[in-house]
């Protein structure tokens, strides 16, 4: 007879009136309005873009009035920005928005995410572990060149990653020896690890190299080929061929990287291991005090991080983009964007895997617009650093860091 | 445990401590602050290694290096601050480090669940395992920490200062969990300095006083002065002797005040009171009916929302806090550490916090540290703050000693009306029977004194006149005798007031 409250006590019926879901739904509407307007959709109307930015805008107004503000005020952006973009992109010729947008574009957004992604999943191993690693940059900066070097003196890719990981875990240990054993300010021992990396990759590359390139012929990172999907279609048409441009030929740390998401997922949130990780982030003595030895898992996670941070960096210098070259300082400040978008995910593999995409597609973009406007694809450089700020400045739901994360743990 | 020794540098915090402890009784460690309680009990629970003595356990010698190993052999220990991860669950924290597992690798969140539901259910816990512990009350948490013991089979439960934190409600719910363990068979180990608690909960008593094993007495035929002699080692006044007050001009008038607090909810809903030179004013309450926005909006810390405030004969309804410091309010925080205390600074630096700009401390912008010395000296002897001198760190001192410092410091100044709220909050009796005396003494210098304290028998002891304050409202106002359970009814919002 209650049907009407039954229904209303739904639990799924609830889920998608919480104003959460709708503000989210709307901001998603809203990115998918400019989306329909961009190959390989390509609607040429701008009645598609329009429509499903007022719905975005719609659902936003409807998750202001629920008190949900900030999500609701991002849905409203999400759909206006979406029926300016679509309305734009209709108005440009299809021509120039093809080569803007095409499957290259994925192709490029996943390549630029993957050293990122090594990065801050590193990184989060390290500070929910309660070890902030600034010195990330620098441990990417060994494993781009001990992975060359590797690769190079060892005949294969894989000597050189190995050699990567380990110099990159060494440079670990020797920061997590300063900031958990000796108790070192961490931020101060982190940049310097920063600068001690600059040092000693510029120094071998001088005394070992020259300084000239490195020879061609190394050894570089394999691609992996998708079975069934065309690698470089010579007139890409169709969907088989858009996702064999996308996906059909990427480098195996770029899929190594989205299993790592999984796992590092399953590892921190699945297993009582990942539950210790966390505990002693949060509040060491309690982990202590049953019995968990806080020193073994943060000295495991930071050398943890400063492994994977190094296959961050081989990648820069062994995978598609490097060719096998080493460059001075050639991780340029990617340790500290990979440092971002862990923070922007909030400390969580999924948020920062997403944010580290995100990263990823505006390098990419700035690389498409620099044929148009250099001004405009510099623009889109800084859009990661924006969009950081923003994060911290909590106005996308706040960022919570683990409580004890940059705090040394002194037994008593 | 026989013993027991531990030095620190400079102290010796166990000399030859030795007690032991039955199968299935309440055994109470009674003792000032200092007196060692703490570090017994952490050499117990391997977090620090004895310098001498032996433990056994189960008549078997033992020797524990770490918290693991403490655990392994059965003793669970809940400190005095949680050592609960708030932001995880509640059953997440029950099972951290002994974690129940599937297919091997996987964390078993479902059988962690059921176990922590169980134990909840057995011992009638009222805890859902599901909840963030930063969800739940303190007095769950502490249930959290219980079940963190029990989970481990720990037959040994250390609990360390276990009611400090928790209202008198919870308290009791506290004590029954207790006697429901101690039927099943379990030791607990109760470490305490408040006396009542002690004779109504344990079996028998070990008193420690500075280090050292005083006496073990069974709780028949203990007393609480007995055992306030052994604590401090010579006889307490436990009840302030006080002379008839002689009251004066009215110096503090509230008028239906009306505070909002930082989330703004209105928390002081219409008081008036007025307190008397030479009158001790007692408010009582349950914690949370306002205490806290009374008092801040007393010393300007807060906005008034309606209503006004006079001090003797100034209305200081929207002072700041520097104008009501200035009018002759003098204020001894709720909490000394956090507000009345800048830690890190010295003695001197703590005492110059109000005046520091005003002679003889500062002329024309210029400190002087020297005045500042000679000033912390002389208050240092007057108030007896002992410890340190004029250049120790604040935050060195033992609570009592930092307790006086502040009321050095506020009675230096010389108020017309001091308002102390909790002044005895986590002191132990010897320091507790000075401050009592010294807030009459300056009762009796002409002061008026407004005294706010969640601890009943403080406010009985001393006040001259009691208001009880409930939900924002005075509800009840007592002269002379009053028994306690008449306000301890009123706390709870069933005094004549509410029925009629």
């Amino acid at each position: 007879m209650n049907t009407w409250t039954a229904r209303l006590e739904n639990p799924l019926s609830a889920r998608l009136r919480d104003p959460a879901t709708t503000g989210a739904f709307g901001i998603l509407l809203g990115a998918f309005a400019a989306f329909l307007a961009i190959p390989p959709i390509e609607a040429r109307t701008v009645t598609w873009p329009i429509l499903f930015g007022i719905v975005a805008a719609a659902l936003g107004i409807w998750t202001v009035t629920r008190g949900r503000r900030r999500l609701g005020w991002g849905a409203v952006a999400a759909g206006l920005l979406g029926i300016g973009l679509g309305i734009l992109a209709t108005r440009s010729s299809t021509g120039n928005l093809e080569s803007a947008f095409d499957a290259t574009l994925v192709a490029q957004t996943l390549g630029f995410s993957t050293p990122l992604v090594f990065g801050a999943i590193g990184g989060m191993f390290s500070e929910r572990s309660g070890v902030v690693n600034i010195g990330l940059e620098g441990m990417m900066l060994m494993g781009a060149f001990w992975g060359v070097y590797g690769a190079d003196k060892g005949g294969s890719w894989a000597v050189g990653l190995l050699v990567a990981m380990g110099v990159g875990g060494l440079l670990a240990l020797v920061y997590a020896f300063f900031a958990i054993h000796l108790r070192a300010d961490q931020i101060v021992g982190g940049t310097a690890v920063n600068f001690l990396a600059v040092g000693i990759t510029g120094y071998f590359f001088i005394e070992l190299y020259n300084n000239n390139p490195i020879h061609n012929g190394v050894s570089l990172l394999p691609n992996v080929h998708v079975p069934g999907l065309p690698v470089n279609p010579d007139n890409p048409h169709g969907f088989v061929d858009f996702l064999g441009q996308a996906v059909g030929d990427l480098s195996i740390l770029t899929w190594a990287g989205l299993a790592l998401v999984i796992l590092a997922y399953v590892v921190l949130f699945k297993t009582p291991i990942g539950l210790r990780i966390r505990a002693c982030g949060e509040h060491p003595r309690a982990a202590d005090t049953v019995g968990i030895n806080v020193y073994v898992i943060r000295y495991g996670c930071v050398i943890l991080s400063g492994m994977l941070a190094a296959l961050g960096g081989i990648y820069l210098s062994e995978g598609p983009q490097g060719n096998g070259t080493f460059i001075f300082n050639m991780t340029n400040g990617r340790g500290f964007i990979a440092l971002a978008a862990m923070i922007f995910g909030n400390w969580r593999p999924a948020g920062a895997a997403a944010a580290a995409l995100l990263f990823g597609f505006s390098s990419a973009l700035a690389l498409k617009l620099q044929v148009y406007s250099q001004s405009a694809g510099t623009l889109f450089q800084i859009l990661p650093y924006v969009l950081t700020l923003i994060a911290v400045a909590g106005v996308i739901g706040r960022t919570v860091a683990p409580a004890a994360d940059g705090k040394p743990y002194a037994k008593q | 445990m026989r013993g027991i020794r531990k030095e620190f540098p400079g102290v010796v915090a166990n000399d030859e401590v030795s007690f032991e402890v039955r199968r299935g009784e309440v055994h109470a460690l009674l003792g000032e602050n200092g007196a060692g309680k703490s570090t017994l009990m952490n050499i117990l629970y391997g977090l620090y290694r004895p310098d001498g003595g032996e433990i056994r356990l189960n008549g078997k010698p033992v020797s524990f290096s770490s918290a693991r190993e403490a655990i392994n052999a059965g003793i669970g220990m809940v400190h005095q601050h949680f050592m609960l991860i708030p932001v995880m669950t509640v059953a997440e924290n029950v099972v951290l480090g002994t974690e129940p597992v599937r297919e091997g690798v996987l964390l078993d969140e479902r059988a962690a669940a059921r176990r922590v539901a169980d134990m909840a259910k057995t011992f009638n816990f009222a805890v859902d395992p599901e909840a963030l512990v930063e969800d739940i009350s303190v007095g769950q948490q502490q249930r959290v920490e219980i079940m963190k013991a029990l989970y481990r089979n720990a037959d040994v439960l250390i609990l360390d200062e276990p009611t400090a934190v928790l209202t008198p409600q919870e308290a009791s719910d506290l004590f029954d969990i207790l006697q429901t363990l101690r039927q099943e068979g379990m030791s607990i180990i109760f470490i305490s300095h408040k006396l009542n608690e002690v004779l109504e909960i344990a079996d028998r008593i070990t008193v420690l006083r500075r280090g050292k094993t005083i006496e073990t007495v069974s709780r028949h035929g203990a007393t609480e002065a007995s055992l306030a002699r052994a604590m401090v080692g010579r006889d307490v006044l436990l009840r302030v002797d006080k002379p008839q007050a002689a009251t004066g001009d009215v110096l503090l008038t509230v008028q239906d005040l009306h505070v909002r607090d930082d989330r703004g909810i209105e928390k002081v809903r219409g008081v008036s009171l007025d307190v008397r030179a030479g009158e001790i004013v007692g408010i009582a309450g349950v914690d949370g009916n306002g205490q806290s926005e009374l008092i801040d909006a007393l010393t300007g810390l807060q906005k008034i929302e309606s209503g006004a405030v006079t001090i003797a004969g100034r209305e200081l309804s929207h002072a700041s806090a520097r104008a009501a410091l200035d009018a002759g309010i003098g204020h001894i925080p709720e909490d000394r550490q956090r507000r009345g205390l800048v830690l890190e600074f010295s003695i001197a630096e703590n005492i110059a916090l109000h005046d520091y700009a005003k002679p003889p401390t500062a002329r024309s912008g210029w400190l002087f540290p020297g005045r500042m010395v000679q000033r912390a000296k002389t208050l240092i002897k007057e108030f007896d703050v002992r410890g340190g001198g004029p250049l120790t760190r604040a935050g060195g001192l033992s609570g009592g000693n930092q307790q006086k410092l502040v009321v050095a410091r506020e009675i230096d100044r010389d108020p017309k009306v001091l308002i102390a709220a909790q002044p005895t909050r986590g002191l132990d009796v010897g320091a507790i029977e000075y401050l009592h005396r010294r807030l009459v003494a300056e009762r009796d210098e002409g002061r008026a004194i407004l005294l706010i304290s969640l601890e009943l028998e403080e406010i009985l002891s001393l006040s001259d006149r009691i208001l009880v304050l409930f939900e924002g409202e005075i509800v009840g106002e007592h002269t002379g005798e009053v028994s306690e359970e008449t306000i301890g009814l009123e706390m709870l919002g069933g005094g004549e007031k509410a029925v009629a």
